[in-house]
């Protein structure tokens, strides 16, 4: 720091809302003595065009280079008076804002405390603004491209989207094809479109669009590099065809003598070791499944080489390892169905003509028939619910949001093409919440003589050619049995095996339910945490296809906006080492939950792009030689020092992560929610930005409670936040702090209840504690002095 | 707390709930979807006047009376057919159980005479002898005035007892720790 810091501090009035309650006058008075500050001021409204330009003319004329900004909560105005600084010449970075409205005039009635709290508040701001350094943004290229990963319909249509565009698009599929479960269905509701009439036609302008590249057979492994600039490395297993040569003629599969069942058509079929996924595969052609080839597996065989008129085959091919470049990434790898035989009840596997939703859907295509004696079904079941709407340890907890429209469209499905059918549906409650899905429900009352059973089933019992199904009808409050010709499970859909491998190569984060995490449930619904991953269709839940079509054009228009730019701008509150002092122990690469720190040259460098700024690594180091930008050891310590020292006591300091908890504690000052004005409130990026240190220092200076509250969706979460505060507690103890002086919670921003709850509990247990005793906090001063 | 009313259901106590979630098993009551794989499944539901699923339903409404007063409670034979194949693992069997005692204490009289004064005389015996001794029920629960019945069931205790499966006098089992714990449990009331 060149210049000298001097320090302009503009205190609100807020037409009353802070000075009926705060003396604004002696806050300004008191802090006027405070070292380094050069303006002091209050104002009607600082927010004003008057009040701003009050701002510019300190930093312009009167040679104030630090603002501090007293009056509501940053999440309100900040923007505004950075915008304001900026204008006058000063960096924005260097503005700090002291919320005294909604952390303390609104939620405090006692004149005289409110003053004295607000006066630490705006005191620990200044301590703080004195260390402010001014910041820029970093700016990257980004690569104008996108990788998708799972080419069903989720897939297929972003790459549309985004190749449109003009982007490059590069679609990956585990399978020989693309199409995914979409292409499996016979009609969707609640149109009655034929499946694979709506899919087809997209598949083939995919494969021929001059900005989308189709990868099939191959699958991600690894992925390096930072947001706009990933590189994202595939394994790409052999076909053992040659793709330029095939035909699809099938004189090959023909031959070939080895059969397995066929995954295309659930099991219900056989296919040949040498296959073609389906008619309308995409690419249309051959593959070779090399478990089941004689050749590739025993070593005998090639018939297929013989029969092969265009030479195709193609033994020699190898697995490949290719690395793609790419600006953004989007995951939709769809969803798979849980094995209803996991339920002993259903009798799954008990009878041929006991099936899933997707073996029906087969038969529907196949032309309706009983797997086991080829007869058209007249009487048919399905089942709704098969492993959904359960508690956690007995099934899925979600509701499969599709079961009960795809049991109605297959109970009319049956009636339109069976004479005499009755088909019957047993649910528990039918759940039509989409467009035309309500009417369609009633269409199949009225017209298509389904029947519906409010109950769900408890039994599935074979009886020789027939099946009973046994439930309770719950609306007559009697036991039904019936005996059918055929039973239809609409299985649970859940995250396919493999999400949580895919969710560690991309870094993001997986739910409680096994799909993938979006990083707002309402307002960023397909992004992912990590900035330039997005996910759509059911690896972010069930759900059916209109809706997964929705979010693949969301996921479009974000990569289009996020590449589009060309450059982002990272947030300069990142990480910073001294490279100079560090030894490469590696201890913050095993604390960043963002993977930002790597290894480089003896030492680690931090990723701007990458890092979030969360301060978890800070504390951590053990040589001390890692800061964080904008909440550095130095302005972190300056304002718990002046926040600390004087007002009320017993003094209750609150570490609060800035985003979720502040948010919360902002919410109960607008409800004008009253707490203990002895409670002052730090915001911190993280409390795991919060060490030993920054305890004791509290300590030293006044404090004589601590409480560190984190967000449920911030970086320390659950186990992570009662480990790390058990340890801070284990760590100040031997200075004669009780670790009831010490307490934490996570919340979320509707919870300001439970965090008021909460100030309560700690200035009781506070209270009851008393002043830290003078020996202590001199023994900690000691410690303190002797480190520096 | 909203006040004790009605509201065309019957009698609501606002406590009932929270008195059967206190319950063992009770707390996942609320839990209940009323899917009806519990009445779906239950083999005495025929001989019930309401389903397993409409007993818990009267729970969560709080209709205290009218859940005390069914047969559902005094049928229920404990099979826990109904808890394997709950989708929400609720303990069913448990909660019927609970629910007798609460009508027993409650004096809510049972729509089947038999089955109290069996559950009654059940645990007497047990207590009384540390095992089950049938003739010693029989005696406490005959209706005195069904001759064809006491004929009935005298005629089977000695085709019974020729084969050795009941005797006489009561067997006192070996060890009596067990017992002194029964005899202990609740002050030694039945319950």
């Amino acid at each position: 720091m060149g210049e000298q810091p001097q320090v302009g501090v503009f205190i609100c009035h807020c037409g009353g809302n802070i000075s009926n309650t705060v003396d604004v006058a002696k806050v300004r008075d008191e802090i006027s003595k405070i070292d380094g500050v050069k303006v002091a001021e209050t104002y009607e409204y600082v927010c004003s065009s008057p009040g701003q330009e009050l701002i510019k003319q300190a930093i312009k004329e009167q040679g104030v280079n630090r603002v501090v900004v007293a009056s509501c909560s940053p999440r309100m105005h900040l923007e505004t008076f950075r915008k304001a600084a900026e204008e006058a010449g000063l960096n924005p970075y260097q503005l700090e804002m002291a919320n005294i409205r909604e952390q303390c005039s609104w939620v405090h009635n006692d004149k005289v405390q409110a003053t004295e709290k607000a006066t630490d508040i705006v005191r620990g701001s200044i301590e703080r603004a004195k260390h402010l350094e001014p910041l820029e943004p970093e700016k990257m290229k980004v690569n104008r491209s996108a990788l998708i990963v799972g080419a069903g319909i989720a897939g297929i249509v972003s790459a549309l989207e985004i190749g449109d565009k003009g982007y490059q698009v590069y679609l990956v599929d585990r399978s020989p094809s693309i199409g995914g479960h979409m292409a499996q269905l016979s009609k969707t509701f609640p149109t009655m479109d034929c499946s694979s009439c709506t899919l087809a036609p997209r598949m083939v302008q995919v494969a021929s669009h001059p900005n989308i590249k189709v990868i099939t057979l191959a699958e991600p492994i690894a992925m390096r590099g930072t947001p706009g600039n990933y590189i994202v490395t595939l394994r790409k297993l052999p076909r053992f065809v040659d793709e330029a040569r095939c035909t699809a003629c099938g004189e090959c599969a023909k031959y070939c003598p080895s059969k397995v069942g066929n995954e295309f058509e659930a099991g219900l079929t056989q296919r040949k070791a040498i296959y073609i996924p389906f008619a309308q595969a995409v690419p249309n052609k051959y593959a070779i499944d090399s478990g089941h080839c004689l050749y590739l597996s025993k070593g005998i065989c090639r018939i297929c080489e013989r029969f092969c008129r265009g030479k195709a085959i193609d033994f020699e091919q190898k697995e490949e390892v290719l690395d793609i470049s790419v600006g953004s990434v989007i995951l939709s790898i769809g969803y798979e169905q849980i094995d209803p035989a996991t339920y002993g009840n259903y009798s799954y596997g008990l009878h041929p003509d006991i099936i899933t939703n997707l073996q029906y859907e087969r038969l529907m295509i196949q032309g309706i028939h009983r797997p086991s004696d080829g007869k058209v079904p007249k009487k048919v079941a399905f089942v709704t619910c098969v492993g959904s709407r359960c508690s956690e340890e007995i099934g899925q907890q979600f509701c499969c949001k599709i079961g009960c429209m795809n049991a109605i469209k297959e109970a009319v499905l049956l009636d339109k093409s069976v004479p005499g059918a009755n088909p019957w549906v047993f649910y528990t409650d039918v759940r039509a919440h989409g467009k035309g899905y309500e009417e369609f429900y009633a269409d199949s009352r009225n017209t298509h003589n389904v029947k519906f059973v409010r109950g769900r089933v408890a039994e599935i019992v074979p009886n020789g050619g027939k099946i009973i199904v046994r439930a309770e009808d719950t609306l007559l409050a009697m036991q039904v049995e019936e005996e059918f010709d055929m039973v239809v499970l609409q299985a649970a859909l859940v995250a396919p095996r493999g999400t949580k491998d895919v969710a560690q190569i991309f870094s993001v984060p997986v739910g409680h339910d096994g799909f993938l995490l979006e990083r707002h449930h309402k307002l960023r619904p397909v992004d992912t945490s990590k900035d330039g991953i997005y996910a759509c269709g059911c690896v972010l839940g069930p759900k059916d296809i209109r809706e997964t079509t929705l979010e693949a054009m969301a996921t479009a228009s974000k990569v289009a906006t996020f590449v589009g730019k060309g450059e982002i701008l990272a947030s300069p509150k990142v990480a910073r080492v001294d490279s100079s002092k560090c030894n490469g122990c590696g201890v913050c690469l095993g604390v960043c939950p963002t993977k930002a720190i790597d290894k480089h040259d003896g030492g680690i460098i931090v990723n701007a792009i990458s890092c979030n700024g969360c301060g978890l690594c800070v504390p951590q180091c053990p040589l001390g030689v890692l800061d964080l930008n904008h909440c550095t050891e130095a302005q972190l310590l300056a304002q718990i020092e002046g926040i600390s020292k004087g007002g009320t006591t017993p003094k209750v300091v609150v570490f609060l992560e800035e985003e979720t908890p502040y948010a919360s504690v902002d919410l109960a000052g607008q409800t004008r929610l009253s707490y203990a004005s002895n409670v002052e409130i730090i915001p911190v990026p993280s409390v795991g930005r919060v060490g030993v240190k920054h305890l004791l220092r509290a300590f030293a200076s006044g404090a004589d409670g601590i409480a560190l509250v984190e967000g449920d969706d911030g970086p320390l979460r659950g186990n992570a936040l009662r480990d790390y505060v058990a340890k801070l507690k284990k760590a100040v103890a031997p200075y004669g702090i009780a670790p009831s002086r010490i307490m934490s919670t996570s919340t979320t921003i509707p919870q300001y209840d439970k965090l008021l709850n909460f100030f309560e509990m700690l200035t009781k247990n506070v209270t009851n504690a008393g002043k830290v005793p003078g020996e202590a906090r001199e023994k900690i001063c000691k410690t303190l002095e002797e480190a520096s | 707390m909203k006040e004790t009313g009605t509201n065309g259901r019957g009698i609501i106590d606002p406590s009932f709930l929270e008195s059967v979630k206190k319950f063992p098993g009770g707390d996942k009551v609320t839990d209940c979807i009323q899917c009806g794989v519990c009445s779906g499944s239950c083999p005495a539901r025929p001989w019930m006047d309401y389903s397993p699923m409409q007993v818990l339903r009267m729970i969560q409404s709080g209709l205290k009376e009218k859940a005390l007063s069914t047969s559902t409670i005094w049928i229920c034979a404990s099979c826990y057919a109904c808890t394997t194949r709950c989708p929400r693992g609720i303990d069913i069997p448990i909660l019927m159980s609970n629910l007798k005692h609460l009508a027993m204490e409650e004096k809510v009289p049972a729509k089947i005479r038999m089955k109290p004064l069996f559950h009654k005389s059940f645990m007497e015996t047990v207590q009384k002898h540390g095992r089950m001794y049938e003739p010693e029920i029989f005696m406490k629960v005959a209706d005195k005035r069904d001759l064809k019945a006491i004929i009935h069931s005298a005629s089977l205790g000695l085709r019974l007892m020729r084969k050795g499966k009941v005797g006489l006098p009561p067997k006192v089992p070996e060890s009596n720790g067990f017992l002194v714990a029964l005899r202990n449990r609740n002050g030694g009331k039945n319950s």
